[in-house]
């Protein structure tokens, strides 16, 4: 599995990515999918809807449940990953790179990144 | 934690997600549940289905016994055939579903849902009052396997039990794998051909293993619960707990055609099974296709109109249809019937449905 350099997970098992020009890229982690199972469904916010950290932004639900998935750092949605919500089996097959979920923008994100793991110590936390 | 079958550290080598289901530690899933459910689909599956009851029923009275338990005819049930049955209180409402095999003249086996085994046998013992009979709960004594598909048939063929021995469609026979005594029924909850093979504990881990190998040039694979629930919803059978309960009769539940109008032996909910086969109910089941791009799931609600109307009691995603699929109870006063549109409450929006027939997928037993 291909894990990108300087993600930050939260113990909810949702992942943040500083992007360009601001953006950052928010999906689940490796660990999440695989626990999830197969993926049948994906609902997203609107672009421009914003969401404080902890906040239900999102529903991703697997052949046994739908789970609700909440934001790792408050941010206002800048794009939705369409893709996913065509074909949801792409969260499970590559969750880093096609599977993303939203692009968010947010004065608050660093602040709000502090509880966030980085990916060495998230697998610790899990194990 | 959960009781373990014997299979546990089989499944757990086999790499299988292992969850709590009816007070068992059971597999989920082994390679993902979209992947085995299709491999029964279109090759073989074998399920470790050991959680669920064996109640043995004998004695003299055996017969009437049972006569006095399920609405169904035990009568007519020749020696190795079986029955689909219920197990009504006597408001009709449901202890659980069952299947009642007729192994000898005067000995039955029953077999009881997981999470309803004591309560059955506590049920059929209280019942049990005027009657010569005895009744053994032997759950702990032996394992169940399904095995499932199309190719099902021809695995047991390569272990020595070829088809012209195999039992017919909802019979039952004592044979021999490698020498271990079984019982194999032509059975399951899947809606593919296949069978149920009940075997004692201590020989249960070496069948498993010899029913896998065998099975893998027919491209048989272990398959889990997950699979077994999108399999059986496919096939509309009722899960009990989901779509039967106390307070569910099996008329309510469309189960009708499985019930004699001219049973002549009183039965436990028999006076409100008939008035209710011949004057009606106030709910059903239906079953329905989303329109709308949501997964209906248990205890969602239905809507039709504006008006809330029923509840899901089974519902998710069909992998062979690709399409999100459920079943639930509406109210018999509104005008819904097939075709009809209704809506699922799916966090606090309402999703367009059809309302379909059942089976969503049509069955492919072998009935000769």
């Amino acid at each position: 599995m291909f894990v990108p350099e300087g993600i930050l997970c939260s113990k909810s098992h949702e992942y943040l990515l500083e992007g360009e020009n601001g953006v950052f890229v928010v999906g689940l982690t490796d660990y999440a999918v695989e626990q999830l199972g197969d993926i049948v469904f994906v609902e997203l916010p609107e672009i421009g809807s914003e969401f404080a950290k902890g906040e239900v932004f999102a529903t991703v639900e697997s052949v046994k449940a739908a789970s609700e998935i909440y934001m790792p750092a408050g941010g206002k949605i800048v794009e939705i990953n369409e893709k996913i919500v065509e074909n949801p089996e792409i969260l499970n097959e590559s969750p880093y790179e096609e599977g993303w979920l939203v692009k968010i923008e947010g004065e608050n994100i660093h602040a709000d990144s502090g509880d966030l793991l980085e990916y060495n110590d998230y697998k610790e936390e899990i194990e | 934690m959960g009781k373990r079958t014997v299979l546990y550290d089989t499944h757990v080598k086999l790499g299988a997600k292992m969850v709590e289901f009816g007070g068992w530690d059971m597999p989920v899933q082994y390679s993902g549940i979209i992947d085995e459910h299709n491999t029964v689909r279109n090759a073989a599956g074998l399920f470790d289905v050991s959680h669920m009851g064996q109640i043995f029923v004998s004695g003299f009275d055996a017969l009437n016994f049972l006569q006095k338990v399920v609405p169904q005819d035990i009568s007519k049930l020749s020696a190795g055939s079986a029955v689909y049955c219920q197990l009504p209180y006597e408001t009709g409402g449901l202890v659980d579903d069952l299947i009642i095999y007729r192994l000898e003249e005067n000995t039955y086996l029953v077999i009881a849902n997981a999470s309803n085994v004591e309560k059955d046998f506590d049920w059929l013992l209280k019942n049990s009052g005027n009657f010569d009979v005895i009744l053994k709960n032997s759950s702990e004594e032996f394992s169940m396997f399904a095995l499932q598909g199309q190719n099902a048939g021809k695995i047991l063929g390569k272990l020595s039990i070829p088809e012209d021995i195999q039992p017919a469609f909802f019979t039952i026979k004592p044979l021999e794998i490698s020498n271990i005594p079984v019982y194999i029924s032509r059975t399951g909850y899947t809606g593919e051909d296949g069978f149920e093979v009940i075997v004692k504990n201590e020989n249960a881990v070496f069948l498993w293993n010899l029913l896998l190998e065998s099975g893998k040039e027919f491209g048989l694979k272990p398959i889990g619960l997950g699979a077994r629930d999108t399999l059986r919803l496919e096939a509309a059978l009722m899960l009990y707990g989901n779509d039967l309960n106390e307070l569910t009769t099996p008329v309510e539940a469309g189960l009708k055609w499985s019930i004699p109008v001219d049973k002549g032996e009183d039965y436990n909910g028999k006076s409100v099974i008939l008035s209710q086969i011949n004057s009606g109910t106030d709910k059903k089941l239906i079953g329905f296709e989303m329109i709308d791009r949501a997964i209906a799931r248990h205890e969602y609600e239905i809507y039709f109109g504006g008006e809330k109307v029923g509840i899901v009691t089974s519902g998710g995603f069909s992998p062979t249809l690709n399409k999100n699929i459920g079943m639930g109870y509406i109210a018999t006063k509104y005008d819904i019937k097939l075709d009809s549109v209704i809506q699922i409450m799916v966090r606090n929006k309402l999703y367009n449905a059809r309302v379909v027939k059942r089976p969503f997928v049509k069955k492919r037993y072998k009935i000769s």
